[in-house]
């Protein structure tokens, strides 16, 4: 299960119980971890939207507005968990649970390097990557029960786009990682990570970025159009449908689903670092702040798309996925498969 | 009684709880979830049986992709609960001797049956690897097979 690459001094490994306990101590300090870390990347989003619009953003509470996060966190738990008349109670409170759970699961195999050989992670599945895509794909349950569930015609809306993009978009997903695991052999991450090349006088380890250009752009727009961020945020759209699925929700609900969004932008960050640029590799810098400046360029290239691109009409995103993306993913397997073959 | 054992009861209890649901329930939209749960804990029962491949497909395509379209057809429907229909007098009768006839095939095909423990996994057994050698070797034919019927059916003629 968690296993430091380190020798094990005291069996602890080998102790059912004490193997047990290390699980357990691992996925606390892991979730206590990544939902700060995700309060930060709505922090940093804030900031960042502030600059694109020459604005100051944030900057009230705590020095230089630090501890923003922080504030909103506690007000939020605080207020008042409204139900209109007509939900249905069950479905309406379940759903922002499937939401967070559905991100969270996800970092079950997602391995983290910190120092030299040592690398963090829960657990080391041969299907590696797949458990991230199907997991995820339960997020649409989330937000069309929070849809279905507000009784109300603009949530209903939103749940349905959610579940027509999510659908349609996994699919490219999918696709574009196919020539990853072609190129690499294997669907674990922490192979992808691993890869080296044997290229005459360099050795060593290279971004798939190099090898897999088209997979990374495909798999960008679609990883965007997973967490529902803007240009693709149709199942929020505030200007035609108020909040959409969101409309009903507030207090600590509502939290819950932000906090599902901005965990999203993290985990696709993060699996897009470990996918083609090399994870936690970076010449002469230690592993853990290597895969985190990679982690925070990813998670501000999100922010930029949403500062710069106007949302697509319902059409456009529909036909992006099935025309565009669908195809050039087919295209790409098909040539990265030649190549495979031809050049091993 | 191992973890696996554990698991193996708690996923069977859901399984079977989730079938009752479908159809037991009254609102449409329930019997979809309860059929999503069903779903969920055949993969975890996939799990056991070290067929992670089995598993994740299971999650991605039935759990992901086919009831998501079942449940958007049911969310057009809204709120509403089935209504009650009318009931045909010698139903439950018919329904009694279904039943039992089917409880009689069951038991009638467990009789012969003799339990032992599995025999230990190869360590490749489920794996990604074996499962596309498999493919595009023993298995090569149906697939292509069955790889042209989906096409057919995408294509829509």
């Amino acid at each position: 299960m968690i296993r430091l690459d380190t020798p094990d001094p005291f069996g602890i490994y080998s102790n059912p119980v004490g193997h047990w306990f290390v699980v357990v101590i691992a996925m606390l300090l892991l979730a206590f971890v990544l939902i700060t870390a995700t309060a930060y990347v709505v922090f940093f989003e804030r900031i960042a939207l502030g600059w694109m619009q020459r604005r100051p953003g944030p900057n009230r509470v705590g020095p230089g507005g630090f501890l923003q996060l922080a504030a909103d966190g506690v007000k939020g738990l605080f207020k008042e968990g409204f139900a209109p008349v007509g939900v249905d109670r069950v479905l309406f409170v379940v759903a922002p649970g499937i939401a967070v759970a559905s991100v969270l699961l996800g970092w079950a195999v997602i391995p983290v390097g910190i120092w030299g050989s040592i690398t963090y992670w829960i657990s080391d599945l041969n299907i590696g990557i797949l458990l991230v895509l199907a997991v995820s794909s339960m997020n649409v349950y989330a937000i069309m029960l929070g849809g279905w569930a507000s009784n109300n015609k603009y949530s209903l809306l939103g749940g349905m786009r959610a579940a027509a993009q999510l659908i349609s978009y996994e699919m490219a997903m999918g696709l574009s990682l196919v020539p990853v695991f072609l190129i690499v052999g294997s669907l674990r991450l922490q192979d992808i990570v691993g890869f080296t090349v044997h290229w005459g006088p360099y050795s060593g380890p290279i971004p798939l970025l190099l090898l897999a250009p088209v997979s990374f752009l495909i798999y960008l727009v679609a990883a965007v159009a997973e967490t529902n961020r803007a240009p693709f945020d149709l199942p929020e759209a505030e200007q035609e449908l108020i909040g959409g699925f969101l409309t009903e929700y507030s207090g600590f609900r509502f939290f819950m689903f932000y906090l599902a969004e901005y965990l999203g932008v993290l985990t696709q960050s993060t699996l897009i670092a470990l996918l083609f640029f090399g994870g936690w590799y970076l010449p002469l810098i230690p592993g853990a702040i290597a895969l985190f400046i990679k982690v925070v360029l990813l998670v501000f290239i999100f922010i930029w798309l949403r500062g710069t691109l106007p949302r697509l009409r319902y059409d456009m995103l529909m036909r992006l996925g099935w025309k565009a993306l669908l195809p050039l993913g087919i295209a790409n397997v098909l040539v990265t498969s030649i190549l495979v073959v031809l050049l091993s | 009684m191992g973890p696996a054992t554990i698991v193996f009861w708690l996923a069977s209890a859901v399984a079977l709880a989730g079938g009752l649901g479908v159809v037991l329930f009254k609102e449409p939209i329930r019997n979809v979830l309860s059929l999503v749960l069903v779903m969920l804990s055949l993969a975890v029962l996939f799990l056991l049986l070290s067929a992670q491949f089995v598993f994740a497909v299971q999650v991605i395509v039935y759990a992901g992709a086919v009831m998501v379209l079942f449940l958007f057809v049911i969310t057009l429907l809204g709120p509403v609960r089935e209504q009650g229909t009318v009931r045909l007098p010698w139903q439950i009768f018919i329904s009694a001797v279904v039943i039992a006839a089917f409880a009689g095939f069951l038991v009638a095909m467990l009789r012969g049956v003799s339990y032992r423990t599995p025999d230990a996994a190869d360590p490749i057994f489920g794996s990604v690897q074996s499962i596309g050698v498999g493919l595009f070797t023993d298995y090569l034919f149906p697939f292509e097979l069955t790889s042209i019927l989906l096409l057919v059916a995408a294509v829509g003629c």
